[in-house]
């Protein structure tokens, strides 16, 4: 009894934790001491940390088609070539199916770094460019002015990625990374000021930089459609215990002073949701059926009232609990949507529509597609037909169309009247005229 | 323009002297029959087309019955005996009655 009781609790977090394999590839084994707050936050949230040189030679992602890992985080910005068995078409593939990226550069990346980025959808500047920002750096910058403080304001606003307490102004060191506007699925995280810009801080500016004000792009993320996610961070110096624990001072402006960076914070927030801790959202339950009746059905008709029901849920510490929100739309669809309409909020999760069924005839689907940022994409769609009236289901004896069926009826008995007379006639006339 | 006028008694004095009673009796039924379809016509415009199905059928039930009536009377009449060689005015009578069967089992399946 006594080893039950020990043996179930570690049972219980053996199969809590089997998904939160993490291989982390590191430029040599330091970063370990030198980023220990940030990989402690991770521990303590239940993540086995793998470290492996991100050049050893027996590096593998999965194993007999299985991966090992859920998640990867990459902080080897000087690595040129990955050992083992990991490249850039392995980690691509890791993606696509369903893996987790945590990636961070600086300004000495790698092309590896590159072509990783330009596979996710990112740019990053030119190898030795960082973002400098003559107006807005560090009192402890050495004087390339690299070392930035970025406001929080300039964080996207999606709580569910970076979460709704960011006050404290953050630090960056790094390279910029430049978005394609077109991607839609790419988010800026967290843009540079207007006075920075990414260039070589050692050389003068000849050419127009890459990256200059706001569209510097310091952390950015994807989700992919798989709903992956990959955040991509121009600074590996952000995750640091240096930057966890330094003061802020702005040397120019506002000279903001704090006696902590807001990065310890952003970065747990940003790990939190890169590993889908947060803004994870599931369908658990559709209901559909005629307004009045409990059971479902799949054919309607344009008689009919439909109460549509969905059960949404979302992932929240740990625990799938009822998902709160007033913007969910349904669409009935044959082609085109035929109905849109938002789904009214009911307790517990459950959203509903009534709406009377389109005087149109054929396949439909319920369709609910609920996309927004930071959370995984929700869809589902439920096949149903609109089908005609039966034969016995339309109305009958309408008054107004009493003059037609009287016409109807007179034009009967006019062929049978019609009948008696001809034929009597025509008994009579042909005689006289045979003879 | 006189002449028109002129034309009309004419027509009158023709069609009452030289067609055949029979014929005429067709042509009573025709009368009767367009009437109708007059009638309802002008009752779908008063108040409206709501129940379609029961005005087209009832409509169409008197458009029909006029086509068949005329086609009877062009078969009975002696003066297109030629057109009709071999084929009887008894032979004509019985199919005008089973497009009426046909047509009113329509009719009545659609009216509604």
């Amino acid at each position: 009894m006594k080893i039950y009781t020990i043996l179930l609790p570690l049972l219980y977090c053996y199969s809590a934790y089997a998904e939160q394999e993490t291989l982390v590839l590191v430029d040599n084994l330091n970063i370990k001491e030198t980023h220990s707050q940030f990989f402690k936050s991770l521990q303590e949230r239940g993540y086995t940390l793998t470290y492996k040189l991100a050049d050893d030679a027996n590096l593998v992602l999965s194993k007999y088609g299985e991966y090992l890992y859920k998640n990867l985080i990459i902080f080897s910005p000087s690595v040129i070539e990955f050992g083992g068995q990991i490249d850039t078409d392995g980690i691509t593939k890791f993606i696509d199916d369903g893996g987790n990226v945590l990636l961070a550069g600086n300004s000495a990346s790698s092309d590896l770094y590159r072509e990783i980025a330009s596979e996710c959808g990112f740019e990053m500047d030119e190898e030795s460019a960082a973002v400098i920002d003559h107006f807005n750096f560090d009192s402890l910058d050495d004087g390339d002015h690299t070392r930035i403080v970025v406001s929080p304001r300039n964080l996207i606003n999606a709580p569910t990625i970076v979460g709704s307490q960011n006050t404290k102004p953050l630090l960056f060191e790094g390279t910029g990374l430049i978005l394609d506007k077109d991607n839609s699925l790419v988010l800026p995280l967290l843009t540079a000021d207007s006075t920075a810009y990414s260039y070589n801080p050692k050389s003068q500016v000849k050419e127009y930089p890459h990256a200059v004000g706001r569209k510097t792009v310091l952390i950015a993320a994807l989700q992919a459609r798989n709903n992956a996610r990959i955040v991509f961070s121009g600074s590996l110096f952000f995750f640091s215990d240096d930057a966890f624990n330094a003061p802020v001072s702005k040397v120019h402006g506002d000279k903001v002073k704090s006696d902590e960076s807001g990065n310890k914070e952003l970065a747990i927030n940003l790990s939190q949701w890169v590993f889908g801790e947060r803004g994870q959202l599931r369908v658990k339950q559709v209901h559909h059926h005629r307004q009045g009746e409990d059971n479902s059905s799949d054919t309607y008709t344009i008689i009919d009232t439909v109460v549509y029901r969905i059960e949404i849920e979302e992932l929240k510490n740990g625990k799938w609990q009822p998902f709160n929100s007033n913007d969910v739309q349904l669409e009935f669809v044959r082609i085109d949507p035929f109905i849109r309409t938002t789904l009214q909020k009911k307790p517990s999760g459950v959203y509903e529509a009534i709406f009377k069924v389109p005087d149109v005839w054929g396949v439909y689907q319920f369709k609910v597609d609920y996309d927004r940022i930071g959370y995984t994409r929700l869809y589902h769609s439920t096949q149903v037909s609109v089908r005609p009236l039966q034969h016995t289901q339309y109305e009958r004896f309408i008054p107004s169309a009493y003059p037609y069926y009287v016409s109807a009826f007179s034009m009967m008995f006019g062929v049978f009247l019609f009948s008696i007379v001809f034929l009597y006639y025509k008994e009579d006339t042909p005689k006289s005229k045979n003879e | 323009m006189p002449s028109v006028i002129s034309v009309i008694p004419k027509l009158y004095h023709e069609y009452t002297t030289k067609t055949s009673k029979k014929l005429k009796i067709v042509d009573a039924y025709l009368l009767y029959v367009f009437l109708t379809g007059v009638i309802q016509f002008v009752y779908c415009c008063l108040v409206g087309t709501f129940p379609f199905n029961s005005f087209l059928s009832g409509f169409i039930s008197c458009v029909s019955s006029f086509v068949l009536g005329v086609c009877l009377r062009l078969q009975v009449n002696p003066e297109n005996k030629n057109e009709f060689s071999g084929l009887s005015a008894e032979r004509g009578f019985a199919d005008f009655i089973f497009a009426h069967l046909v047509l009113h089992i329509v009719v009545m399946n659609f009216i509604g």
